[in-house]
């Protein structure tokens, strides 16, 4: 029977590009209870699958992790089939200064976003070119990604067509599954043809990163500012 | 023969109007007061009958509102007992000869009809007068007149259809004065008491009076908030792609939609990108009629942006020339939220008295030969005024200097409603070059209309932009990649605090022009011309704002950059704010009390705003909205008072400590 169900799992969470070790199957199967019905341990599966990092979950089959000299940035183009498995790391807002999201995330901490008692800040533009103003709309980016597949290697990328799910609010250790993506010079770019969002997080990571956010806005921007000026 | 007695708000506005209805009306002195005259003659008020008339005036509030004996004194009580202390309400001492002089004339008079200005403030002081001379005279009628400008033809119209007191609009400015006397009172006192000792003096001056007033503070919160905003800022780089095509001997710019990224590897890669496809292509080339719109009718918000952004006034002093034209009878009451005209106001006789001048004469002309058209309508409207337009014409050499400069903005603005939109073509190609997007945008301007008469507005033919067809591609001329720098807001400007005060609820048109004038007269923010020498308007006029200039030297602290940039003789220009060490140390001290009250922000003011509305509309009462108030603002003063330590160290942090970092 366990034998059994192990395969209907595996069949289940394969069809989904997820090839999971045998070590977590196992550990899996042991906190199931016995009169559970099958779909309902074959979404417990998928879901708590999605929400471990993979790179201690997944097989490292090759056709399911980076190839191996993908980060050499020599090669100006190459297509990868795929389908790869990886979660992401870190998300950045390219298109707005980090000093920009500082003043947005400081302003929402001071509540003042809250609906109804909003303080207008940005009032009609005198000039030009000064500073933007604090944005408190949810940014369409781009975004600079960085993944992680199963064997632990970690690439940039760039979503420069805005796909849905990808943001600096997602939870970060999100599952991706990529496929028939364009590489460049080391760098995946990421198209909503070829990008899958199969949902899942890290906890631990997702915390941690919201709770450092400002601060490592903060000193990104000041470690750019000095080179800037 | 019926005895009327018409009381107006301000001594010009009763001779301008009784000699509009009684020709050259006779003037009776007034015994113990120079300015008051009473107007005599005869009129025939269609309501009442032929009438014999005495016009006479007040000067603003003839009542004040005070605490007792027993609280008025700064050390006879807690302050926070000024929340629920008794309030007296006395004829003020120097308006006794002015109040006596209605008692006498109501006693003859059997009508009362009151020409105070019509806004809520004016409601309020034809109660006052209502009281004073019922109580020489009860058994008389009360009436008061609609009027928005004090041009023959409607002030004989108002005369005619008189209306009666709007006791809402009373009871809303009653509810402010109550509030604005105890919070004002109590805040002022409690802080000044507790922070005084710790500002440093010089030689003979007493102690600083450290000033609270609910809409001073979030006035100062707004300069102090962008001040900080300037001074955390952190430039970064960023870089950007710009690709240039020659056709037809013209050298277009193409612009990226994504304007720039701030991460250099990215931009490389996209750039690379875009090189390899070696040629662009046309997605899009549209060209279209635009047009840009004639301005709104002016309200006073309006005026006083446009004031400080292009005629070198600030707010206050554009309002007081304003007042000034209008008392004159030149313009409409300059008071109004209402930005558009009723249908039925006759604007082509308005545009007709312009065809006389010689700058503008002949484009008002031109609209009376058939180019008229009906202005735009925005969303306001208080009911009370129409917006600011000039209301007779008046040659500029009976003008001085700045009453020919604002009565020429109103004129030109006027007539530049009733014109025409300007028309032009826009033309915008967009290509695909490597997947990105650039875009070239042109402007030709066909006929300027309204913009003949506006100077105020820019609106110029850009480069003309070759023929491309939609599909056809091309290999760019040039493309580069460019870096940049993000760069510092400024220091906030008038008219932007104009704006935020607006936006945000803070004070109402007729009030936000004090204000701002309020905190620099308290010293907590100081002006200066953004060109760069401090203001020639903040340091002339009235000498309030740099009244006791002499604290500031020992004070400078913080504000080392302040004090550096403040020498040399700006000639005006749009003035920019910056605060005080004082300011800043206020604004971030009641900050860390509590953000989610602070003073420092609109929120509470902004309710007591709406609240007003509600009383004048009759959707609440005066006394809740006292009460809900007093409430509110009990709470923020006891947990301020519980945490004064957190004042005094910001006090220190900016005022006492800045001269030793």
């Amino acid at each position: 029977m366990a034998a059994n169900m192990a395969a209907e799992l595996a069949q289940h969470l394969n069809a989904r590009h997820l090839y999971p070790t045998v070590a977590w199957m196992q550990s899996f199967l042991t906190t199931t209870r016995p009169n559970t019905p099958l779909p309902a341990i074959k979404q417990t599966a998928h879901f708590r699958l999605l929400a471990t990092d993979i790179t201690t979950t997944l097989n490292q089959s090759a056709a399911s992790v980076f190839p191996q000299d993908i980060l050499k940035g020599t090669i100006q183009s190459r297509v990868v089939a795929g389908p790869v498995v990886c979660q992401v790391l870190d998300v950045e807002d390219i298109g707005h200064s980090r000093w920009s999201q500082v003043e947005s995330i400081e302003a929402q901490e001071r509540g003042e976003m809250t609906k109804g008692r909003e303080i207008v800040r940005v009032v009609e533009q005198e000039n030009e070119g000064t500073a933007e103003a604090a944005a408190n709309v949810q940014s369409k980016g781009p975004f600079k990604l960085l993944l992680q597949d199963a064997k632990g290697l970690k690439i940039y990328a760039m979503d420069l067509r805005g796909i849905d799910g990808l943001n600096t609010n997602m939870a970060l250790g999100v599952k991706l599954i990529l496929r028939n993506f364009d590489v460049r010079r080391g760098v995946v770019m990421l198209e909503p043809a070829n990008v899958q969002v199969a949902g899942g997080k890290l906890e631990a990571l997702d915390k941690a990163w919201k709770e450092g956010r400002k601060e490592r806005l903060m000193s990104a921007a000041r470690a750019d500012g000095e080179t800037a000026s | 023969m019926t005895r009327v007695l018409c009381v107006a708000e301000k001594p010009s506005i009763a001779k301008a109007v009784a000699n509009h209805l009684g020709g050259q009306a006779r003037a009776e002195a007034v015994r113990g007061i120079t300015w008051v005259k009473n107007y005599k003659f005869d009129f025939r008020f269609n309501p009442w009958g032929q009438c014999s008339v005495t016009f006479t005036c007040v000067a603003g509030h003839i009542v004040a509102q005070d605490f007792n004996e027993r609280f008025k004194k700064w050390h006879s009580c807690q302050p926070v007992a000024l929340f629920d202390a008794p309030i007296e309400s006395k004829i003020a001492e120097d308006k006794k000869v002015v109040a006596s002089n209605i008692e006498a004339q109501a006693r003859y008079a059997s009508i009362l009809f009151i020409w105070t200005d019509c806004d809520r403030e004016g409601e309020h002081i034809g109660t006052e007068i209502r009281d004073i001379a019922l109580k020489a005279n009860p058994n008389m009628q009360v009436w008061r007149a609609r009027f928005s400008n004090i041009e023959r033809a409607h002030v004989i119209a108002a005369s005619q259809n008189p209306i009666r007191l709007d006791e809402a609009q009373a009871q809303a400015v009653s509810a402010r004065i109550e509030l604005d006397l105890r919070l004002g009172a109590a805040f002022t006192r409690m802080q000044t008491l507790a922070l005084q000792h710790m500002i440093p003096q010089q030689g003979e001056e007493r102690g600083k009076l450290i000033s609270y007033g609910s809409c001073q503070f979030p006035t100062l919160g707004f300069v102090v908030d962008r001040y900080l905003r300037v001074r955390n800022f952190v430039p970064e780089p960023f870089w950007l792609i710009k690709v240039a095509h020659t056709k037809d001997e013209i050298d277009v710019k193409f612009n990226w939609r994504r304007g720039h990224l701030f991460d250099r590897m990215a931009v490389i890669i996209i750039f690379e990108r875009c090189l390899l496809a070696k040629s662009a292509k046309v997605v899009k080339m549209a060209k279209k009629p635009t047009k840009k719109w004639k301005p709104l009718p002016l309200t006073t918000v309006e005026l006083q942006k446009m004031g400080s952004r292009f005629l070198r006034l600030t707010s206050q002093d554009v309002m007081k020339v304003a007042e000034d034209l209008y008392t004159k009878g030149w313009i409409s009451y300059p008071r109004t939220e209402t930005d558009q005209f009723d249908r039925g106001m006759d604007l082509q006789t308005l545009v007709g008295r312009q065809t006389q001048d010689g700058r503008w004469g002949p484009f008002a002309q031109n609209l009376m030969n058939g180019g008229f058209q009906q202005p735009r309508s925005g969303r306001n409207n208080d009911k009370a005024h129409p917006p600011i337009h000039p209301v007779n014409y008046v040659a500029p050499t009976q003008l001085n200097d700045r009453e020919r400069t604002v009565y020429e903005f109103v004129v030109r603005r006027f007539l530049a409603c009733c014109s025409e939109d300007a028309v032009g073509e826009a033309t915008d190609i967009e290509i695909d070059y490597g997947s990105e997007i650039f875009h070239a945008h042109g402007l030709t301007v066909i006929a300027r209309n309204y913009l003949d008469v506006y100077p105020y507005d820019k609106w110029e033919s850009s480069q003309v932009l070759p023929q491309y067809t939609v599909g056809e591609t091309f290999e760019p001329t040039e493309a580069n990649m460019l870096d940049g720098q993000t760069t510092a807001p400024g220091y906030l400007t008038e008219p932007e605090l104009i704006s935020l005060m607006d936006a945000n609820g803070i004070g109402t048109d007729a009030t936000m022009a004090e204000h701002i004038a309020k905190i620099k007269e308290r010293e907590y923010v100081i002006a200066r011309s953004k060109a760069g020498g401090t203001s020639a308007a903040a340091g002339g006029g009235s000498g309030r704002g740099r009244g006791r200039g002499g604290a500031r030297g020992g004070r400078g602290g913080r504000g080392g950059a302040v004090a550096g940039q403040n020498g040399g003789g700006g000639t005006g220009g749009v003035q920019e704010f910056i605060p005080t060490t004082l300011g800043v140390a206020l604004i971030e001290g009641y900050d860390n009390v509590g953000f989610e009250t602070s003073l420092s922000k609109p929120f509470l003011r902004k309710e007591m705003e709406v609240q007003m509305k509600a009383i004048c509309e009759g959707r609440t009462t005066r006394n809740d909205v006292v009460q809900q108030n007093l409430e509110q603002y009990r709470a923020v003063f006891n947990r301020t008072v519980q945490q004064i330590n957190v004042l005094k160290s910001a006090i220190n942090k900016y005022v006492v400590n800045a001269n030793q970092r």
